[in-house]
């Protein structure tokens, strides 16, 4: 039997999954040493049959016809009345924010508004693939004339900060430090001062976007030029 | 802003039963499943993501919210133990991942499903998958493939990552 490249290349789902004849398991084994893109995919997928272990011996409620575990518990109210629960907490909870809001506004502290996010991707057409941002403007402390734009993006990982600063120093190392809810410090980002006073750098943390209760952006001196609560 | 609310709803007229499903599967607590789920959509109002992979976030956020309040229940009487509470979160977790496998093998079109309960679950060679269901070894061979991918896919989109 000739065996062509988009047939050897086929064979790794079945090398995953099992189930090759031997003849195949050797022919496909050999090819996986050279290729490539085989094995880059083979990482990829290779833990595969750990995670379908997980769903039992046979595979959970959508491979048996047998009802696996009782089944979602009935919902006697109707839809509409259970959004408009909903929607009752949600307007309960940001009037509770927007009054703690106008309190730190006044510090001009931060600029996080959470309906305001939902109009980002109105404005930018809906094709834009985003991932779940919040976005906070770093409030310059007394003296400090910076003006600096961080966005939190939610990654598998922890949290992306995009930092965007304008009119900061000429000179000098700068960095942005993140601070978690114990009050610990540590550096996300260290950047050189630009001539032109401005630049754009990404950051990132392992910590998650809701354990972040502030960021601070420093000089290499450890002097503070701005700061924003979360 | 009145323009969110409208944006809520949608989000919990979308994944509302998904999530309903999972955290059921995941706490077995009728009386805390429509709780979490509202709390989980909530949280995700305050935290104003952008909308793109939000069953990934949602199903997260859950995962946060279910191991939390395992946490605080586990606490309450008295301080459990370190080890204990890791224990208990990663039978939690596994749990939840096995729900989500669950999930995501629903979502697999049919014959690619079908290939993979045959190959993997029942142990078939790919010769006895041909004969069962019908279609030449090649085609076993390719739907096995992209049935492999597009699990992996399903899996990433629903935030896991292992």
């Amino acid at each position: 039997m000739t065996t062509g490249l988009d047939d050897l290349h086929v064979m790794l789902g079945a090398y995953v999954l099992g189930g090759l004849s031997d003849e195949d398991h050797r022919t496909f084994s050999e090819h996986l040493r050279s290729c490539r893109q085989c094995q880059t995919e083979l990482g990829q997928v290779s833990g595969m049959p750990r995670l379908l272990d997980l769903a039992g011996p046979e595979g959970g409620p959508h491979l048996t016809d047998a009802q696996v575990g009782a089944p979602v518990p009935l919902i006697t109210e109707p839809d509409d009345e259970r959004v408009a629960t909903l929607l009752g907490e949600v307007g309960r909870r940001r009037r509770r924010r927007r009054a703690w809001l106008s309190v730190v506004a006044a510090a001009a502290a931060v600029l996080i508004f959470a309906g305001g996010a939902w109009l980002g991707p109105q404005l930018l057409g809906p094709s834009t693939p985003t991932l779940p941002t919040t976005r906070v403007a770093a409030a310059p402390v007394a003296g400090s004339q910076v003006r600096i734009d961080i966005a939190l993006v939610t990654r598998g990982w922890g949290t992306q900060l995009d930092v965007v600063c304008n009119d900061m120093p000429t000179n000098g190392e700068l960095a942005l430090w993140v601070i978690d809810r114990s009050g610990k410090a540590t550096t996300a980002a260290s950047w050189r001062a630009t001539p032109a006073g401005s630049s754009r750098v990404t950051g990132a943390t392992a910590l998650r976007t809701n354990e972040i209760q502030s960021l601070e952006v420093r000089t290499g001196t450890g002097r503070v030029l701005a700061a924003a609560q979360t | 802003m009145p323009l969110d609310d409208e944006a809520i709803a949608e989000i919990y007229r979308e994944h509302g039963p998904m999530l309903r499903r999972v955290v059921w599967r995941a706490t077995s607590d009728a009386n805390r499943v429509e709780d979490i789920v509202q709390e989980v959509i909530l949280r995700v109002w305050k935290q104003a993501p952008e909308a793109d992979n939000l069953r990934a976030y949602l199903i997260t956020t859950a995962r946060h919210l279910i191991v939390d309040q395992h946490r605080a229940a586990g606490r309450r009487p008295q301080q459990a133990q370190l080890g204990e509470i890791a224990e208990s979160d990663s039978a939690l977790d596994r749990a939840l991942d096995q729900v989500l496998v669950e999930e995501a093998l629903g979502r697999l079109q049919t014959n690619h499903r079908e290939i993979v309960r045959c190959l993997y679950y029942e142990r078939m060679t790919v010769a006895e998958t041909s004969r069962r269901v019908g279609v030449p070894e090649g085609t076993v061979k390719s739907r096995a493939y992209y049935a492999v991918r597009n699990l992996r896919v399903i899996l990433d989109e629903m935030g896991v990552t292992r």
